[in-house]
């Protein structure tokens, strides 16, 4: 193959890669140190949080060099094992769990949380990449799409039960290395599509638009276009198959967005749309995350001087809104720094996934780029206001433990599968 | 195994890109666009707390504190911000239900709303004034679990007096008209609102300082901003001197205790009030602190109408005080010598018209008319005056008196530092033609010569009057502010230290302060209220009273030479010149002049602190 003679001779990890990393996990630090800094701070002062991300960190690297060691081919061999353990993890902590704003996804241990759907995604990619690279499987045949779609629905179920809507959408990332492996390209573009319909239909909802008027409009148009193209037999079937699908889609999420919606989740969805103004509630946050970011400008306040972030109005400003700390400390040049790292972070990932020889090195490297694409993209989105408010970390960047060992782990195991591809 | 989807690869750099660019440009246009977000984002973080100077410490002219300032601490609250968990817990602090507890917050939010704090989310205001010390206690120990509250120290008045409260003024929460006009204020603030606390208050309040702290979204402290531009340290009013002796006018208030009226008086060579009482007056205790605007209200209601300063709005006819000026007027346009010697039978008689006076020896030369207060002198002077041929008609007359009585500082406000002095009043000839017709004549003013009539002057002008005679012929505008600290050479002090000369030329007055001697002497209208070893000069007036019986007048200066102490004091309603205003002037003059002596009129003393005249 064509990668095949850039490969690491020496069995070493992907020297970028890992590299890429150890940026990622400093900048990190850095802005979690500068966010929780006190705010006439003089010298080195670390607060409790930084120290407490250091000794993460600390575990990170540890898990890192626990596993370059570790044997691929018992990784390979745990993989459906460790599958089933996270599961019944993330079951039990449905019982066992404490709650931590409203999801029930934490195991405590005196001070310590411990998330245990942040290893389901690594989890779910190794059962995936087991199953479909066992055998040379394709991605064909109803019985196999069925089971891949089950490994992956069925955390996605269980992560939705513990109440944390953001992990759970991690899980539709999977789709991306589905679509690698095989999946039909519309499948995708549909599902975008879709996308945009429900879009539409929460705005054509919220401006109480009669349904039947709408209906009514679009069918006469359907049969109007239809008798035009009435020698074109397929393309009228296409269209009326399209819009029969169009109407249906848009009542069911017409529905299902009244019914089954929360109200704070209705209010995020809106406010993104621009259907809702709430600078005091929900638009607060968002309100101060876009002036944290839009306060650094393009050199940024500078490190330790972000007011914004420092002083809580942002909120969780350690965690999941940590991105607006780069914006204002570090101005527009900071996050076009920090973009490019991440940006060169999963492409080198999914470079490594194609030197890949076997179904499951690859699918491994494209669930690790897939998922860490979709954090940045919902958790960036968030704070820029170009996605509702759903609350994911930003990988090696937020604070949290979990987190950082769950994707530590999913990087490395993939890198120590790519190390010892040949061996 | 072939792999037949390798360049799906491409698809995912491509949409990684993509993104990439989309969010590149999202941030860019957040970030890139001024600084709007910037200030936002200070607005946000920084909080701008006043620094209350202390106002200027006023002391009396023999360096007593008249005025110093104490602590006070207010409740501030965001009332956004207010929990209503802490509701009772207020309430049972401050002492106040939860009906009252609601209006507070109500007028919080008021205030807030008109604060001036740039474009913050948030904004404090005063929520309650003026705590105890045990509120301020319990209020600093458990402001940590207070949301939304915080304390500030502030200060206020505290006065070493009972009285003078007309001429000291009192502080009082600035007003709307006031908040519109002047952006140094916050709703809230403690303004001079009469007095010298109003005239001077751009100098006594002293400078606002702000000190800016790091806030959080909790509205919780985060230290201070060490950033010299943030902070600017308030700066007390200046140290300031009033030309009151403090205890002279405790003298005076006892004197005028249960009588209604003024008394004025003024180091004639410097035009320094010592003494500025009014009867009925008020407590400026009263105005301090969280009674403060009950106690306004009750006082602007009551019917004795204590607020009111008759000393510069209080009008009166002059009555035989003022006959003094007219016989200067009279030597000066050299129509009379003081040689010159009028009769008088019971009267000034014009045809059928008499104007009355009292039963003496005559003719009386000049003199004489000052000491025994001739009407039927002064009657004859005032037409002699303006119908006097050199000047051609009574109008031109008319209008000579009428320049030589402004030059006395009558008919116009003296210029005094407190503000809406009233000028009195010297009727013009304009005024004379309109009211008495165009062809008038002096038999029908006549009256105004013995300061009856369309003359009117408030008892400061009165004081002034004296202070003129006792300087022979010129007088220093009025005024309550000796010194303040650091303005020395300023327009304000240039104007309380220039001379005015009156039209009448100094040498005629000896003649007239001779016959002022003389009214303390047998003989004179106020025979007997002198005081032994003081050469007093004074004259009495009894003004008659449209509205009840007549007001008692006096004015006075002392020592005859080198005069020390001019006075003039009205006693309303209290008859003659010399049976109320004429002892109590001259017991201030006494006590001026000997501070450490006791009285050497005992019995006159006794007599004028037991006296209640009732009003009307």
């Amino acid at each position: 193959m064509k990668y095949e003679n850039q490969q690491s001779r020496d069995g070493r990890s992907d020297w970028i890669a890992v590299a890429l990393f150890a940026l990622l996990i400093t900048i990190g630090w850095l802005n979690i140190y500068s966010v929780t800094s006190d705010v006439n701070q003089e010298g080195f002062q670390i607060s409790a949080i930084a120290l407490k991300q250091l000794f993460w960190i600390g575990g990170a690297l540890l898990i890192m060099i626990v596993v370059s060691y570790a044997n691929v081919v018992f990784i390979h061999y745990l993989s459906y094992y460790i599958y089933g353990f996270v599961l019944l993890l993330n079951i039990s902590v449905l019982f066992l769990g404490r709650e931590v704003s409203g999801a029930k996804s934490w195991f405590g241990f005196g001070g310590i949380g411990i998330q245990p759907s942040e290893f389901a995604k690594l989890a779910t990619a190794m059962a995936l990449a087991k199953f479909l690279g066992a055998y040379g499987m394709r991605f064909k045949g109803l019985k196999i799409i069925g089971i891949s779609l089950a490994i992956i629905t069925a955390p996605l179920i269980i992560v939705l039960a513990q109440n944390d809507t953001g992990t759970a959408l991690v899980f539709l990332s999977f789709y991306l290395v589905l679509y690698r492996e095989g999946m039909p390209g519309y499948i995708l573009l549909s599902a975008v599509l879709f996308g945009i319909l429900s879009i539409t239909s929460i705005y054509l909802n919220s401006f109480d638009v009669s349904f039947i008027w709408l209906y009514g409009t679009l069918i006469v148009l359907g049969l109007a276009i239809a008798y035009a193209f009435r020698k074109v037999r397929q393309a009228l079937i296409a269209i009326a198959f399209i819009v029969s699908i169009s109407l249906v889609f848009s009542a069911v999420i017409g529905w299902t967005y009244d019914k089954l919606f929360k109200e704070y989740q209705k209010d995020r969805i809106e406010i993104v749309l621009g259907l809702k103004a709430d600078p005091r509630g929900m638009g607060y946050n968002l309100d101060q995350s876009k002036i944290a970011i839009g306060a650094g400008q393009w050199n940024g306040r500078g490190f330790l001087n972000g007011t914004q972030t420092k002083m809580g109005f942002v909120p969780e400003q350690h965690t999941d809104f940590i991105f607006c700390t780069i914006g204002e400390e570090w101005g527009f040049f900071g996050v076009l720094v920090f973009f490019s790292i991440y940006l060169a972070f999963v492409s080198r990932l999914v470079l490594i996934a194609e030197r890949q020889s076997d179904t499951y090195g690859r699918i491994l490297g494209y669930s690790a780029a897939s998922i860490f694409f979709f954090h940045w993209l919902i958790n960036i989105g968030m704070t820029i206001g170009l996605v509702p408010v759903i609350g994911i970390p930003l990988p090696f960047i937020s604070f949290g433990g979990s987190s950082l060992w769950g994707f530590t782990l999913l990087l490395f195991v993939f890198l120590r599968y790519d190390q010892a591809r040949r061996n | 195994m072939q792999d037949l989807y390798k360049n799906r690869s491409r698809v995912f750099i491509g949409v990684f890109i993509l993104f990439y660019i989309v969010y590149i440009i999202r941030v860019g246009t957040i970030q890139l666009n001024g600084n709007a977000y910037e200030n936002k984002a200070i607005n946000n973080a920084l909080n701008k707390i006043t620094l209350y100077p202390s106002r200027s410490v006023i002391y009396d002219r023999n360096n007593k504190i008249i005025i110093k300032n104490y602590v006070m601490y207010d409740l501030f609250a965001f009332p956004k911000q207010l929990d209503t968990l802490n509701k009772s817990f207020i309430c049972e602090v401050l002492n106040i239900d939860t009906a009252f507890y609601e209006k507070l917050l109500t007028e919080t939010w008021l205030k807030s709303r008109k604060r001036r704090k740039n474009n913050a989310y948030d904004r404090s205001a005063l929520f309650y004034s003026n705590l105890s010390e045990a509120q301020y206690t319990v209020l600093r120990e458990n402001l940590y679990r207070l949301r939304g509250f915080y304390v500030e120290p502030r200060t206020d008045r505290a006065y070493n007096v009972t009285g003078g409260g007309h001429a000291l003024g009192y502080l009082g929460e600035a007003s709307e008209t006031l908040l519109k006009e002047e952006s140094y204020y916050q709703p809230g603030d403690l303004v001079g609102i009469t007095g010298i606390e109003k005239y001077y208050e751009s100098i006594f309040r002293g400078i606002k300082g702000v000190k800016t702290v790091w806030q959080d979204r909790t509205y919780q402290e985060r230290g201070d901003v060490n950033n010299d531009a943030f902070n600017i340290a308030a700066i007390s009013g200046p140290d300031v001197t009033s030309t009151l002796d403090i205890e002279l006018q405790r003298y005076a208030e006892e004197l005028f205790k249960g009588k209604r009226g003024s008394i004025v008086a003024i180091e004639p060579a410097t035009g320094e009030v010592l003494v500025f009482v009014n009867k009925p007056d008020f407590d400026p205790n009263e105005l301090v602190g969280k009674d403060r605007s009950r106690s306004f209200r009750r006082m602007l209601i009551d019917p004795k109408k204590p607020l009111y300063n008759r000393a510069v709005k209080g009008v009166y006819p002059p009555g035989s005080t003022v006959k003094t000026v007219l016989a200067l007027i009279g030597l000066q346009e050299g129509i009379i010598e003081p040689s010159t010697r009028k009769g008088c039978a019971g009267g000034y008689h014009m045809g059928s018209i008499v104007i009355g006076c009292h039963a003496h020896p005559s003719p009386l030369d000049l003199e004489g008319s000052i000491q025994i207060s001739c009407n039927a002198y002064y009657c004859d002077l005032f037409r002699q005056i303006i119908d006097h041929p050199k000047y051609g008609n009574v109008n031109a007359g008319y209008r000579v008196l009428e320049r030589h009585w402004r030059s006395f500082g009558l008919g116009s406000p003296t210029g005094i530092d407190l503000l809406g002095e009233d000028g009195g009043s010297i009727p013009t000839v304009e005024g004379l033609a309109k009211r008495h017709g165009k062809k008038w004549r002096s038999s029908q003013v006549v009256s105004l010569g013995i300061g009856q009539g369309e003359i009117l002057l408030t008892p400061l002008q009165l004081a002034n009057v004296a202070a003129i005679l006792a300087n022979r012929g010129f007088y220093v505008t009025p005024h309550l502010v000796k010194s303040i600290q650091g303005y020395s050479d300023t327009a304000w002090l240039r104007k309380f230290t220039k001379k005015h000369r009156t039209t009448v030329n100094p040498k005629y007055f000896e003649t007239i302060i001779q016959g002022m001697s003389n009214v303390m002497k047998p003989g004179g209208t106020a025979n007997g209220t002198g005081i032994p070893g003081i050469d007093i000069c004074g004259k009495t007036g009894t003004a008659q009273n449209p509205h009840g019986k007549d007001h008692s007048l006096f004015i006075a200066f002392a020592p005859r030479n080198n005069p020390k102490i001019a006075v003039a004091v009205i006693v309303e309603n209290a008859g003659f010149g010399s049976t109320y205003a004429a002892p109590i002037s001259n017991l201030v003059i006494e006590k001026f002049l000997h501070p450490d002596t006791l009285t050497k009129v005992p019995f006159v003393l006794e007599r004028i602190k037991k006296s209640v005249i009732e009003p009307l």
